[in-house]
């Protein structure tokens, strides 16, 4: 009874909340303009023209330190293909998934800073609290409706990315499909989310200290920081993208999820909302 | 018994006392006025007992409930208009009032969007529905945000400001409607304002703040006279002397008298209507010859400027 009123009152927020977002291309062009990028626009330039046009193996000599560095089971799959089936082996399923870690960050965090900030940017926020909605159902509320739509983005990026790398591998491996597969699935639907729930996470506090949604979304973006870090590794080929990083990745975010969780109840008082924004 | 009732109510703000110690009752049914200048402590006040910041110190319970003990029961039993008008700009005047209806705990459908018409009719908002209300003037987005106060017919209703920033007759609009809106529907009403007008025309008692502290209650005629001096009787005389204002000022009534430099005579009534015949006929028998009389009632905004300013005014 309890549970299903608070449930309710959340999702009165969360309908709220949607349909400003909706309406706000601000928030909307980032969350949709990112992931067309990594999904569709990149895997096209790196995956999709050469297999098409056919390009010189002198082209691949530049991106040779990936190959030296490979681990070796990897090494062992790509060591019977040719220069060009390798190339996009290796860059659709281990080179793109760290774009996928940074998707759900950009959109919770784009979503949080809108609903948490940006309620007290636009000045509504006192009548918000001035309501008999408690402090969990306005979190709850607001922290769905920065999850469900980033979810929601990455899973449909997801989606996409796998028919661009697949119409890109059918030709090239004799209708061969790449994605999805076990690791990938385990990249989105455990580590993803997680990932979100972190961005939300931090995007609250911040949202707590500062006065809008400009200075929320730039703090915030300090999180895609670790993120390019763990691009920038796999180009020089220290890290690579397999099951003991999706084990570390889960371990590591649902830690921090589950601080960020304690220390958020705890800051989350309507009073100290409203006198920040002051 | 008061709907609300302040007792030492106190808010500060690390050092800075924003409010010290309010204490006093509101009946139910009355418009009362909070006046003061900016920066009195007025909207702290409210928010205060409307529970949106906790007190510092002292209490206050509002509508039955104590604002320390029960903050959800006072929440849901007051309506409130905050400083700024709060409205979700992408969300239309309907959407606006139907979101607040729910947060505020109406869960029927008809009777949600019952009430959400009745009050956009009343405030002529209805043909305006549709439309999101970032497009709206000063004046509508006040009256839907007052809408919104009103939408869950809560009995005791704060209006921070009702008029700031709208155009004297935009502002007649919306003390037109808060006064009819108090009779429709009988709401206890608390009003802050630093508009003398608003206080004076839509009040029924008005606690003059400053500083966070009470200066003075009543209503504004009381006000008027207690704060402002006494009224003033001035007359024309064609053979003005001492001798006239001496015979003058010793009429019952009359607690002083003197020649202006203009040469007219100035008399300060504590009654104008018991004291002014007398007077005229204690001049016309010590042989003035009057050409006008006037009379003036002390404004209320002398009485309130005198007040803030703190002119040998007690202000504690
Ligand atoms: N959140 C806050 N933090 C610090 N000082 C505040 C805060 N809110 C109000 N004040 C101060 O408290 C005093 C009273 O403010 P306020 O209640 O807004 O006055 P009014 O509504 O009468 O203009 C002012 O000096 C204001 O600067
Ligand atoms: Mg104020």
């Amino acid at each position: 009874m309890g549970f299903a009123m608070t449930l309710a009152n959340a999702m009165l927020v969360f309908r709220k909340d949607w349909m400003e977002i909706r309406r706000n291309s601000q928030v909307l062009a980032p969350i949709l303009i990112v992931p067309l990028v990594f999904t569709v626009v990149l895997p096209l330039i790196v995956i999709l023209v050469p297999s098409v046009i056919g390009m010189p193996e002198t082209a691949y000599q530049g991106v040779g330190t990936i190959f030296e560095n490979l681990p070796p089971d990897i090494k062992a799959i790509v060591e019977g293909m040719s220069a060009q089936q390798s190339m996009t082996y290796i860059f659709a399923l281990y080179f793109f998934a760290p774009f996928f870690l940074i998707i759900p960050i950009m959109a919770s965090s784009v979503l949080a800073s809108d609903s948490f900030a940006g309620e007290k940017d636009r000045k509504t926020i006192e009548a918000l609290l001035a309501t008999p909605l408690t402090d969990g159902e306005l979190l709850l509320g607001k922290i769905l409706v920065s999850f469900v739509p980033s979810m929601a983005v990455t899973i449909s990026a997801f989606a996409l990315y796998c028919v661009v790398v697949d119409v890109s591998s059918f030709s090239l491996f004799n209708g061969a499909i790449l994605l999805p597969n076990l690791l990938w699935a385990a990249l989105i639907f455990l580590v993803t989310p997680l990932v979100a729930l972190a961005g939300i996470g931090i995007t609250v506090m911040v949202s707590l200290r500062v006065k809008g949604y400009r200075e929320a979304q730039q703090l915030s973006a300090i999180l895609v920081l670790p993120v390019l870090g763990l691009i920038f590794g796999q180009i020089g080929g220290v890290i690579m993208f397999g099951t003991t990083m999706i084990m570390l990745l889960v371990a590591g975010f649902a830690v921090t999820d589950l601080i960020l969780f304690r220390v958020g109840l705890r800051v989350f008082r309507r009073e100290e909302i409203l006198m920040k924004s002051v | 018994m008061p709907v609300i009732s302040v007792s030492g109510l106190s808010k500060s703000f690390g050092g800075l006392d924003a409010v010290s110690g309010l204490s006093f009752d509101v009946e139910e049914g009355e418009i009362y006025g909070l006046l003061g200048p900016n920066g009195a402590g007025k909207t702290t006040t409210v928010r205060m007992l409307a529970c949106i910041i906790s007190p510092s110190g002292g209490t206050a319970a509002v509508a039955g409930h104590d604002i320390r003990a029960d903050p959800v029961a006072v929440r849901r039993s007051v309506g409130v208009l905050t400083e700024s008008p709060s409205l979700y700009e992408r969300l239309t005047a309907e959407e606006n009032l139907t979101f607040f209806a729910r947060a505020y705990g109406m869960t029927d459908d008809r009777k949600v969007s019952g009430r959400v018409k009745e009050l956009l009719q009343f405030f002529q908002l209805w043909d305006r529905r549709g439309e999101k209300s970032a497009v709206f003037s000063k004046g509508m987005k006040q009256k839907l945000a007052i809408a919104r106060a009103l939408v869950h017919d809560p009995p005791v209703i704060f209006l921070d400001e009702p008029t700031a920033g709208l155009d004297p007759e935009a502002s007649k609009l919306i003390r037109d409607l808060i006064t009819e809106m108090s009779q429709k529907e009988r709401h206890t009403i608390m009003l802050c304002t630093h508009r003398l007008e608003d206080a004076e025309k839509v009040c029924s008692r008005v606690m003059v703040v400053n500083m966070g502290r009470r200066v003075v209650v009543g209503s504004p005629d009381e006000i008027r006279s207690e704060v402002a001096g006494k009224a003033k009787l001035e007359v024309m005389v064609a053979n003005p002397s001492t001798a006239l204002v001496e015979a003058a000022a010793s009429v019952a009534g009359v607690s002083a008298g003197a020649i202006a430099e203009n040469g007219r005579l100035i008399f300060e009534l504590d009654d104008l209507n018991a004291a002014t015949p007398l007077v005229v006929r204690a001049l016309v028998e010590s042989g003035a010859r009057v050409l006008t009389v006037n009379t003036f009632l002390p404004s209320l905004e002398e009485a309130y400027l005198r007040l803030i300013k703190g002119d040998g005014w007690d202000s504690r």
